[in-house]
């Protein structure tokens, strides 16, 4: 959870450039990524993404541990990839009495597929770092998202962390009292827990709406207004674009 | 044979972000779209009738998703995995409203966490969303009609929704990374490598539902009243 907390540096170029324009990019750039058919372009995508997501401070730390999991999934793909598909024989060799093959041809799909993870993960995680989820949400319903679908992940980004906070304090409460003492008792506990959080949620729901109709909630949550389209940030991001997309091309 | 020696942990019912090639992606989009589309719908027609609705599935939306990020121990595999959360939401709400809710739950773990991502969204709510919702309140409405207690249909829900939602996962990715590789017994393949986690965790998570419906019975029968979970009987009868 604390790997969402991430204080943006609010005067980097990248975090003042409108929502929408930086959602205009990541579509393009995850369209190039997911059609290209090699590594060099999802590599340099990577490449700049982290980069960027680096200059804009964003701690070595959190980077891993953002990255951690797409690498773990890239590299059981690869190993996959390069044991069951293919037919141009690269080594083998015998495991526990096994005769195991590795497939040249395998192993470059394999590679591809990694590189298209990266690449796209290091433009999701750019936009995430450098956009506020408000900021996200409002330019998401400029893009003709569904408004109940924004206002339910409004309402849930706003309580997310007060129900987590709640979640902890039962959660240390069980451990204290050996609640997480074995398989069988530790499943109970967190049925128990997870059983709280849903009438808490049930609870809250009421108190929050009661909350919001006594200042004015009828129905519909307001969202944040865009100030018009600046002209430099869209021709920028036109030029990154096509700039991307005559290397995508080559 | 790596895949399977390495037991997958962790979070792998999310297709992570840029495995799936562009018309995949886009075509798991173009499934999940009406689904979501009719949980919208649902969600305006309650909202006119209860103001509460919308607040009450988007803290729905928030504990699907912390209990999809709590680690659960899986015994078998000596590692750590995660339920899906869906087969409550699922009993609670209804499907089309736990669909929204897993969207959510998905876009904020894709934007945040880097678990899924945005080009892979669609498949993800069609396999965690769509097919685990389905089967978590088919589970539990079936085993309610047959005449089962409220903790043994919570249990099939719970075990349907997971075991669903990872056959679901691995007939995407396979269909992600075939390549020129022959589709059903890669398929086969992926259900085998999600067995050693995914076998225990969906008995896991049938017992934590389980755990989760008796609660809710014991400690706010109402709240099962009002949701349309038990008739007005029996609530009437627990209080």
């Amino acid at each position: 959870m604390r790997t969402i907390i991430h204080h943006q540096d609010a005067t980097h170029l990248l975090t003042r450039i409108d929502a929408r324009v930086k959602l205009f990019c990541t579509l393009a750039l995850l369209v190039m990524v997911l059609s290209y058919r090699g590594l060099a372009f999802p590599l340099l995508v990577a490449f700049l993404g982290t980069g960027l997501c680096l200059a804009l401070g964003v701690r070595v730390r959190l980077l891993m541990a953002r990255f951690a999991q797409p690498l773990f999934i890239a590299a059981m793909v690869l190993l996959l990839k390069l044991f069951t598909s293919g037919h141009d024989p690269l080594f083998s060799c015998t495991v526990a009495g096994l005769e195991i093959t590795g497939y040249g041809d395998g192993l470059r799909e394999g590679m591809q597929i990694a590189a298209r993870i990266v690449g796209a993960v290091s433009v999701v995680a750019l936009v995430g770092f450098s956009t506020s989820f408000t900021e996200t949400m409002a330019a998401l319903a400029w893009l003709r998202v569904p408004r109940g679908l924004i206002e339910v992940a409004l309402f849930a980004w706003r309580y997310l962390f007060v129900l987590y906070e709640d979640a902890m304090v039962v959660y240390h409460a069980q451990r204290n009292r050996l609640g997480y003492a074995g398989y069988r008792r530790g499943l109970s506990s967190f049925g128990t827990l997870t059983g709280a959080l849903v009438i808490k949620a049930f609870d809250s729901s009421q108190t929050i709406t009661t909350a919001m109709v006594q200042r004015g909630y009828d129905g519909t949550m307001p969202l944040m207004r865009h100030k018009p389209f600046r002209l430099t940030e869209v021709a920028a991001a036109l030029l990154v674009v096509a700039g991307l997309g005559v290397l995508w091309r080559i | 044979m790596a895949w399977l020696a390495c037991a997958a942990p962790a979070h792998a019912m999310h297709i992570a972000e840029g495995i799936l090639p562009l018309p995949w992606a886009v075509g798991w989009f173009a499934v999940a779209v009406p689904f979501v589309a009719l949980g919208v719908r649902r969600l305006n027609a309650l909202g006119r009738e209860d103001l509460s609705i919308k607040p009450l599935i988007g803290l729905m939306a928030a504990v699907v998703f912390i209990i999809s990020c709590m680690p659960i121990p899986v015994p078998t595999a000596g590692t750590c995995s995660h339920p899906c959360g869906t087969g409550i939401a699922a009993i609670l709400v209804g499907p089309l409203l736990s669909i929204l809710i897993s969207a959510v739950a998905l876009l904020i773990q894709a934007l945040f966490l880097a678990h899924g991502g945005l080009s892979t969204l669609g498949a993800d709510i069609v396999s965690m969303g769509v097919v685990g919702s389905f089967a978590g309140w088919f589970a539990f409405r079936g085993m309610r009609a047959m005449g089962a207690g409220l903790g043994l249909a919570g249990f099939a829900a719970g075990l349907a929704t997971d075991w669903a939602t990872y056959l679901t996962t691995s007939v995407e990715l396979a269909s992600g990374i075939r390549g020129d590789a022959p589709f059903l017994p890669l398929v086969g393949r992926i259900v085998l490598a999600f067995v050693p986690t995914q076998l225990p965790l969906g008995l896991l998570e049938g017992a934590m539902t389980a755990g989760m419906v008796l609660l809710l019975y014991r400690k706010r029968p109402d709240l099962l009243v009002r949701m349309k979970v038990i008739s007005q009987q029996e609530g009437v009868v627990h209080a």
